[in-house]
Protein backbone atom coordinates (compact mmCIF):
# COMPACT_ATOMS: atom_id res chain seq x y z
CA UNK A 1 0.00 0.00 0.00
CA UNK A 2 1.89 3.02 -0.83
CA UNK A 3 0.12 6.56 0.05
CA UNK A 4 0.58 9.50 -2.14
CA UNK A 5 0.81 12.93 -0.60
CA UNK A 6 -1.52 14.28 -3.58
CA UNK A 7 -4.52 12.21 -3.05
CA UNK A 8 -7.78 13.16 -0.90
CA UNK A 9 -7.56 13.67 2.76
CA UNK A 10 -10.51 11.34 2.70
CA UNK A 11 -9.22 8.77 0.85
CA UNK A 12 -6.21 9.06 2.48
CA UNK A 13 -8.10 8.38 5.96
CA UNK A 14 -9.78 5.34 4.70
CA UNK A 15 -6.33 3.88 3.43
CA UNK A 16 -4.77 4.71 6.46
CA UNK A 17 -7.41 3.20 8.54
CA UNK A 18 -7.04 0.19 5.98
CA UNK A 19 -3.39 -0.45 6.51
CA UNK A 20 -3.58 -0.02 9.86
CA UNK A 21 -6.46 -2.64 10.13
CA UNK A 22 -4.11 -4.83 8.04
CA UNK A 23 -0.93 -4.35 10.34
CA UNK A 24 -3.32 -5.71 13.21
CA UNK A 25 -3.92 -9.12 11.55
CA UNK A 26 -0.52 -9.28 10.49
CA UNK A 27 0.88 -8.70 14.13
CA UNK A 28 -1.95 -11.10 15.91
CA UNK A 29 -1.04 -14.11 13.36
CA UNK A 30 2.36 -14.11 14.05
CA UNK A 31 2.53 -13.43 17.94
CA UNK A 32 -0.19 -17.04 17.45
CA UNK A 33 2.34 -18.58 16.18
CA UNK A 34 5.38 -17.30 18.09
CA UNK A 35 2.95 -18.35 21.73
CA UNK A 36 3.09 -21.88 20.36
CA UNK A 37 6.74 -22.30 20.00
CA UNK A 38 6.92 -20.19 22.83
CA UNK A 39 4.97 -22.99 25.27
CA UNK A 40 6.84 -26.09 24.10
CA UNK A 41 10.34 -24.01 24.92
CA UNK A 42 9.24 -23.15 28.37
CA UNK A 43 8.07 -26.55 28.72
CA UNK A 44 11.86 -27.97 27.72
CA UNK A 45 13.67 -25.57 30.18
CA UNK A 46 11.56 -26.00 32.86
CA UNK A 47 12.01 -29.65 32.69
CA UNK A 48 15.76 -29.78 32.97
CA UNK A 49 16.06 -26.62 35.56
CA UNK A 50 13.87 -28.81 37.70
CA UNK A 51 15.53 -32.54 37.17
CA UNK A 52 18.56 -30.89 35.80
CA UNK A 53 19.20 -34.71 34.27
CA UNK A 54 21.22 -35.58 31.42
CA UNK A 55 18.07 -36.44 29.44
CA UNK A 56 16.59 -32.97 29.56
CA UNK A 57 19.59 -31.18 29.38
CA UNK A 58 19.70 -33.25 25.25
CA UNK A 59 15.95 -31.64 24.58
CA UNK A 60 17.24 -28.29 26.25
CA UNK A 61 20.30 -28.82 23.86
CA UNK A 62 18.69 -28.71 20.69
CA UNK A 63 16.52 -25.98 21.60
CA UNK A 64 19.52 -23.66 22.65
CA UNK A 65 22.59 -25.26 21.26
CA UNK A 66 21.51 -23.75 17.36
CA UNK A 67 20.21 -20.43 18.41
CA UNK A 68 23.40 -19.99 20.53
CA UNK A 69 25.78 -21.18 17.38
CA UNK A 70 23.96 -19.17 14.84
CA UNK A 71 24.35 -16.03 16.55
CA UNK A 72 27.97 -16.33 17.11
CA UNK A 73 27.83 -17.09 12.79
CA UNK A 74 26.31 -14.33 12.49
CA UNK A 75 28.37 -11.81 14.77
CA UNK A 76 30.99 -12.67 12.26
CA UNK A 77 32.99 -16.29 13.55
CA UNK A 78 33.82 -19.41 11.40
CA UNK A 79 31.84 -22.26 11.91
CA UNK A 80 34.41 -23.94 13.81
CA UNK A 81 35.17 -21.12 16.24
CA UNK A 82 31.40 -21.14 16.57
CA UNK A 83 30.70 -24.66 17.04
CA UNK A 84 33.04 -24.31 19.58
CA UNK A 85 32.20 -21.22 21.30
CA UNK A 86 28.29 -22.80 21.80
CA UNK A 87 29.60 -25.89 22.88
CA UNK A 88 31.21 -23.99 25.59
CA UNK A 89 27.85 -21.90 26.23
CA UNK A 90 26.09 -25.08 26.89
CA UNK A 91 28.89 -26.33 29.16
CA UNK A 92 27.89 -23.16 31.49
CA UNK A 93 24.12 -23.87 30.70
CA UNK A 94 24.39 -27.48 32.13
CA UNK A 95 26.48 -26.64 34.96
CA UNK A 96 25.35 -23.50 36.16
CA UNK A 97 21.32 -23.11 35.31
CA UNK A 98 20.62 -23.69 38.66
CA UNK A 99 21.92 -20.17 39.24
CA UNK A 100 19.17 -19.04 37.03
CA UNK A 101 16.77 -16.33 39.45
CA UNK A 102 14.48 -15.80 36.96
CA UNK A 103 13.26 -18.66 34.57
CA UNK A 104 10.85 -17.05 32.16
CA UNK A 105 14.21 -15.02 30.81
CA UNK A 106 16.14 -18.47 30.83
CA UNK A 107 17.11 -17.10 26.93
CA UNK A 108 17.83 -13.69 27.87
CA UNK A 109 20.72 -15.42 30.48
CA UNK A 110 21.79 -17.60 27.75
CA UNK A 111 22.73 -14.97 25.33
CA UNK A 112 24.09 -13.04 28.38
CA UNK A 113 26.25 -15.89 29.00
CA UNK A 114 26.72 -16.39 24.97
CA UNK A 115 27.64 -12.42 24.87
CA UNK A 116 30.47 -13.03 27.84
CA UNK A 117 32.33 -15.70 25.87
CA UNK A 118 31.99 -14.03 22.78
CA UNK A 119 34.03 -10.68 24.53
CA UNK A 120 36.07 -13.22 25.83
CA UNK A 121 36.85 -14.92 22.85
CA UNK A 122 37.81 -11.90 21.06
CA UNK A 123 40.14 -10.37 23.76
CA UNK A 124 41.88 -13.80 23.65
CA UNK A 125 42.61 -13.57 19.71
CA UNK A 126 43.40 -9.94 20.18
CA UNK A 127 46.35 -11.40 22.20
CA UNK A 128 47.23 -14.04 19.85
CA UNK A 129 47.34 -12.14 17.07
CA UNK A 130 49.42 -9.80 18.86
CA UNK A 131 52.00 -12.94 18.82
CA UNK A 132 51.97 -14.71 15.60
CA UNK A 133 51.14 -13.16 12.35
CA UNK A 134 47.88 -15.36 10.45
CA UNK A 135 49.40 -17.50 7.99
CA UNK A 136 47.53 -17.36 4.44
CA UNK A 137 45.00 -19.55 3.57
CA UNK A 138 46.05 -21.86 0.63
CA UNK A 139 43.33 -22.43 -2.18
CA UNK A 140 42.45 -26.10 -1.18
CA UNK A 141 41.96 -25.37 2.67
CA UNK A 142 39.82 -21.70 1.84
CA UNK A 143 37.77 -24.34 -0.30
CA UNK A 144 36.97 -26.64 2.41
CA UNK A 145 36.11 -23.37 4.64
CA UNK A 146 32.55 -23.29 3.06
CA UNK A 147 30.26 -22.15 5.76
CA UNK A 148 27.03 -21.30 5.74
CA UNK A 149 27.90 -17.36 5.95
CA UNK A 150 28.13 -17.67 2.12
CA UNK A 151 24.73 -18.70 1.77
CA UNK A 152 23.57 -15.92 4.40
CA UNK A 153 26.42 -13.66 3.16
CA UNK A 154 24.58 -12.61 0.47
CA UNK A 155 21.47 -12.32 2.45
CA UNK A 156 20.19 -8.60 3.07
CA UNK A 157 20.03 -9.00 6.74
CA UNK A 158 23.66 -9.90 6.99
CA UNK A 159 24.27 -6.70 4.94
CA UNK A 160 21.72 -4.69 6.68
CA UNK A 161 23.43 -5.38 10.13
CA UNK A 162 26.68 -4.72 8.33
CA UNK A 163 25.95 -0.97 8.86
CA UNK A 164 24.90 -1.34 12.67
CA UNK A 165 27.66 -0.84 15.49
CA UNK A 166 28.47 -4.30 17.50
CA UNK A 167 25.90 -3.30 20.19
CA UNK A 168 23.18 -2.34 17.57
CA UNK A 169 23.66 -5.39 15.56
CA UNK A 170 23.33 -7.55 19.03
CA UNK A 171 19.97 -6.42 19.73
CA UNK A 172 18.44 -6.63 16.23
CA UNK A 173 20.25 -10.34 15.52
CA UNK A 174 18.42 -11.66 19.31
CA UNK A 175 15.03 -9.50 18.48
CA UNK A 176 14.66 -10.43 14.84
CA UNK A 177 16.47 -13.61 14.68
CA UNK A 178 16.48 -15.39 17.86
CA UNK A 179 12.67 -13.14 18.70
CA UNK A 180 13.77 -12.20 22.36
CA UNK A 181 11.37 -10.62 24.35
CA UNK A 182 12.03 -7.04 25.57
CA UNK A 183 12.36 -8.40 29.35
CA UNK A 184 14.60 -11.19 28.03
CA UNK A 185 16.62 -8.76 25.99
CA UNK A 186 17.04 -6.40 29.02
CA UNK A 187 18.59 -9.63 30.79
CA UNK A 188 20.88 -11.00 28.00
CA UNK A 189 22.68 -6.95 27.24
CA UNK A 190 22.35 -6.03 31.01
CA UNK A 191 20.41 -2.75 30.09
CA UNK A 192 16.62 -1.41 31.23
CA UNK A 193 13.46 -1.91 29.01
CA UNK A 194 13.44 1.34 28.39
CA UNK A 195 17.41 1.33 27.12
CA UNK A 196 15.85 -2.01 25.12
CA UNK A 197 13.10 -0.05 23.21
CA UNK A 198 14.98 3.15 22.56
CA UNK A 199 17.94 1.23 21.62
CA UNK A 200 15.46 -1.14 19.13
CA UNK A 201 13.64 1.92 18.10
CA UNK A 202 17.33 4.04 16.69
CA UNK A 203 18.58 1.10 15.20
CA UNK A 204 15.71 0.19 13.35
CA UNK A 205 15.32 4.08 12.75
CA UNK A 206 18.80 3.63 11.23
CA UNK A 207 18.00 0.58 9.09
CA UNK A 208 14.68 1.83 7.85
CA UNK A 209 16.51 4.06 4.75
CA UNK A 210 18.35 1.33 4.42
CA UNK A 211 16.47 -1.13 4.00
CA UNK A 212 14.20 0.73 1.78
CA UNK A 213 16.66 1.39 -0.91
CA UNK A 214 17.24 -2.51 -0.96
CA UNK A 215 14.48 -3.79 -0.98
CA UNK A 216 12.47 -3.83 -4.90
CA UNK A 217 10.30 -0.45 -5.05
CA UNK A 218 6.53 -1.13 -5.43
CA UNK A 219 5.11 0.49 -7.75
CA UNK A 220 2.28 3.09 -7.15
CA UNK A 221 -0.63 2.15 -8.54
CA UNK A 222 -2.55 4.06 -11.05
CA UNK A 223 -5.98 4.68 -10.05
CA UNK B 1 9.53 13.62 12.30
CA UNK B 2 7.72 11.53 15.91
CA UNK B 3 5.08 14.24 16.65
CA UNK B 4 4.03 14.05 20.47
CA UNK B 5 5.05 9.97 21.35
CA UNK B 6 8.38 8.76 22.66
CA UNK B 7 10.64 6.41 21.02
CA UNK B 8 9.54 3.48 23.25
CA UNK B 9 5.57 4.52 22.52
CA UNK B 10 6.53 4.27 18.83
CA UNK B 11 8.59 1.15 19.14
CA UNK B 12 5.76 -0.48 21.44
CA UNK B 13 3.34 0.18 18.47
CA UNK B 14 5.49 -0.68 15.55
CA UNK B 15 6.69 -3.92 17.51
CA UNK B 16 2.68 -4.36 18.33
CA UNK B 17 3.22 -4.27 22.54
CA UNK B 18 1.20 -1.15 23.00
CA UNK B 19 -1.58 -1.24 25.32
CA UNK B 20 -5.16 -0.42 23.70
CA UNK B 21 -5.83 2.95 24.96
CA UNK B 22 -2.21 4.38 23.72
CA UNK B 23 -2.49 2.41 20.35
CA UNK B 24 -6.04 4.13 19.61
CA UNK B 25 -4.34 8.16 20.33
CA UNK B 26 -1.17 6.80 18.27
CA UNK B 27 -3.57 5.45 15.30
CA UNK B 28 -5.72 8.70 15.69
CA UNK B 29 -2.87 10.82 15.58
CA UNK B 30 -1.93 8.70 12.56
CA UNK B 31 -5.14 9.51 10.60
CA UNK B 32 -4.63 13.29 10.47
CA UNK B 33 -0.53 13.87 10.41
CA UNK B 34 0.99 13.03 6.96
CA UNK B 35 4.91 13.02 8.02
CA UNK B 36 3.77 10.80 11.13
CA UNK B 37 2.04 8.34 8.95
CA UNK B 38 5.12 8.41 6.21
CA UNK B 39 7.60 7.92 8.90
CA UNK B 40 5.66 5.02 10.41
CA UNK B 41 5.73 3.47 7.64
CA UNK B 42 8.93 3.72 6.77
CA UNK B 43 9.50 2.32 10.18
CA UNK B 44 6.72 -0.87 10.14
CA UNK B 45 8.16 -1.76 6.49
CA UNK B 46 12.04 -2.26 7.90
CA UNK B 47 10.29 -4.37 11.35
CA UNK B 48 8.42 -6.14 8.59
CA UNK B 49 11.45 -6.33 6.74
CA UNK B 50 13.98 -7.52 9.40
CA UNK B 51 11.22 -10.10 10.91
CA UNK B 52 11.14 -11.61 6.95
CA UNK B 53 14.69 -11.31 6.77
CA UNK B 54 15.16 -12.98 10.64
CA UNK B 55 13.04 -16.04 9.61
CA UNK B 56 15.28 -16.52 6.43
CA UNK B 57 18.40 -16.21 8.75
CA UNK B 58 16.82 -19.03 11.12
CA UNK B 59 16.03 -21.28 7.83
CA UNK B 60 19.60 -20.45 6.75
CA UNK B 61 21.23 -21.64 10.13
CA UNK B 62 19.47 -24.83 10.86
CA UNK B 63 21.20 -27.96 11.92
CA UNK B 64 21.02 -31.55 10.57
CA UNK B 65 20.63 -33.98 13.07
CA UNK B 66 24.19 -35.09 12.42
CA UNK B 67 25.46 -31.57 13.34
CA UNK B 68 23.41 -32.03 16.37
CA UNK B 69 24.62 -34.99 17.87
CA UNK B 70 28.20 -33.88 17.02
CA UNK B 71 27.35 -30.77 19.11
CA UNK B 72 26.41 -32.48 22.11
CA UNK B 73 28.88 -35.43 22.25
CA UNK B 74 31.19 -32.06 21.89
CA UNK B 75 29.44 -30.53 25.18
CA UNK B 76 29.35 -33.67 27.26
CA UNK B 77 33.33 -34.50 26.22
CA UNK B 78 34.02 -30.83 27.59
CA UNK B 79 32.03 -31.57 30.77
CA UNK B 80 33.76 -35.21 31.26
CA UNK B 81 37.03 -33.27 31.06
CA UNK B 82 35.97 -30.54 33.04
CA UNK B 83 34.60 -33.31 36.04
CA UNK B 84 37.99 -35.44 35.40
CA UNK B 85 40.14 -31.77 36.40
CA UNK B 86 37.73 -31.41 38.79
CA UNK B 87 38.60 -34.87 40.28
CA UNK B 88 42.31 -34.77 39.59
CA UNK B 89 42.09 -31.40 41.78
CA UNK B 90 40.83 -32.87 44.96
CA UNK B 91 42.42 -36.31 44.45
CA UNK B 92 45.75 -34.68 43.83
CA UNK B 93 46.29 -33.28 47.75
CA UNK B 94 44.31 -36.46 48.80
CA UNK B 95 47.36 -38.52 47.22
CA UNK B 96 49.78 -35.75 49.38
CA UNK B 97 47.84 -36.61 52.47
CA UNK B 98 47.94 -39.95 52.24
CA UNK B 99 51.89 -40.08 51.85
CA UNK B 100 51.80 -37.86 54.89
CA UNK B 101 49.50 -40.65 56.98
CA UNK B 102 52.60 -43.65 55.85
CA UNK B 103 55.33 -41.15 56.95
CA UNK B 104 53.51 -40.92 60.39
CA UNK B 105 52.81 -44.55 60.89
CA UNK B 106 56.46 -45.30 59.64
CA UNK B 107 58.13 -43.07 62.04
CA UNK B 108 55.79 -43.97 65.04
CA UNK B 109 55.63 -48.05 63.78
CA UNK B 110 59.64 -48.43 65.55
CA UNK B 111 58.51 -46.74 69.08
CA UNK B 112 55.09 -48.49 69.50
CA UNK B 113 54.74 -51.45 66.83
CA UNK B 114 52.59 -50.89 63.73
CA UNK B 115 48.87 -51.52 65.01
CA UNK B 116 49.26 -48.95 67.88
CA UNK B 117 50.85 -46.17 65.47
CA UNK B 118 47.07 -47.11 63.10
CA UNK B 119 44.98 -47.14 65.96
CA UNK B 120 46.95 -43.68 67.49
CA UNK B 121 46.37 -42.07 63.65
CA UNK B 122 42.66 -42.95 64.39
CA UNK B 123 42.01 -41.88 66.98
CA UNK B 124 43.73 -38.54 66.76
CA UNK B 125 41.66 -38.11 63.35
CA UNK B 126 38.36 -38.84 65.99
CA UNK B 127 39.22 -35.89 68.14
CA UNK B 128 39.81 -33.57 65.21
CA UNK B 129 37.66 -31.87 63.21
CA UNK B 130 38.19 -34.52 60.85
CA UNK B 131 36.47 -37.12 62.24
CA UNK B 132 37.77 -39.98 60.65
CA UNK B 133 40.96 -40.51 58.39
CA UNK B 134 39.59 -40.60 55.28
CA UNK B 135 38.48 -36.71 55.94
CA UNK B 136 41.72 -35.82 56.60
CA UNK B 137 42.52 -32.85 54.64
CA UNK B 138 45.38 -30.21 53.98
CA UNK B 139 42.30 -27.90 55.63
CA UNK B 140 42.45 -29.46 59.13
CA UNK B 141 45.76 -31.76 59.12
CA UNK B 142 47.44 -28.79 61.50
CA UNK B 143 44.52 -29.78 64.40
CA UNK B 144 44.75 -33.71 63.51
CA UNK B 145 48.36 -33.32 64.03
CA UNK B 146 48.33 -31.24 67.46
CA UNK B 147 46.07 -34.03 68.92
CA UNK B 148 48.56 -37.12 66.95
CA UNK B 149 51.38 -34.97 68.92
CA UNK B 150 49.23 -34.98 72.05
CA UNK B 151 48.48 -38.68 71.89
CA UNK B 152 52.21 -39.90 70.64
CA UNK B 153 53.61 -37.91 73.59
CA UNK B 154 51.75 -40.49 75.87
CA UNK B 155 52.57 -43.11 74.13
CA UNK B 156 56.36 -42.47 72.75
CA UNK B 157 57.01 -40.15 75.09
CA UNK B 158 58.37 -36.33 74.40
CA UNK B 159 61.19 -36.96 72.16
CA UNK B 160 58.92 -39.35 69.99
CA UNK B 161 55.74 -36.27 69.95
CA UNK B 162 58.20 -33.97 68.73
CA UNK B 163 59.18 -36.38 65.77
CA UNK B 164 55.78 -36.53 64.72
CA UNK B 165 55.34 -33.36 65.02
CA UNK B 166 58.12 -32.58 62.39
CA UNK B 167 57.33 -35.54 60.49
CA UNK B 168 54.04 -34.25 59.98
CA UNK B 169 54.80 -30.77 58.18
CA UNK B 170 54.37 -29.89 54.73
Amino acid sequence: MVRRKNSSPVKQNATVAASLMASRRFRSNTSLIWNKSLVEDRQTIENFLLTGADEDFCALFEAVYPRVRRYFLLRGMEAGEAEDLAQDVMVIVYQRAGEVREKEFFHGWVFKVAKNELARFWRRRQTRSRLAEMEPLDDKLAEKLMTEMEVAGSSDFVEWVSYLEPAERDIIILRFVEELSYEELAVALAIPIGTVKWRLFNAKKKLAPIIKASLPKVRPRIN
Amino acid sequence: MMHVFTEEKWNDYIEGQIDDEARDRIEAHLIGCLSCWEFYERMANATRALRVSGAGMRAIFALQDQQLSAGLRGVFAKINGVEVERSERVARPRRAIQQKLDALTAVMAPMCGSQTAIKALRAAAQVSPARSLEWVTEDNWTSFLSSLKSIAAVMCGETGARLVWESGQF
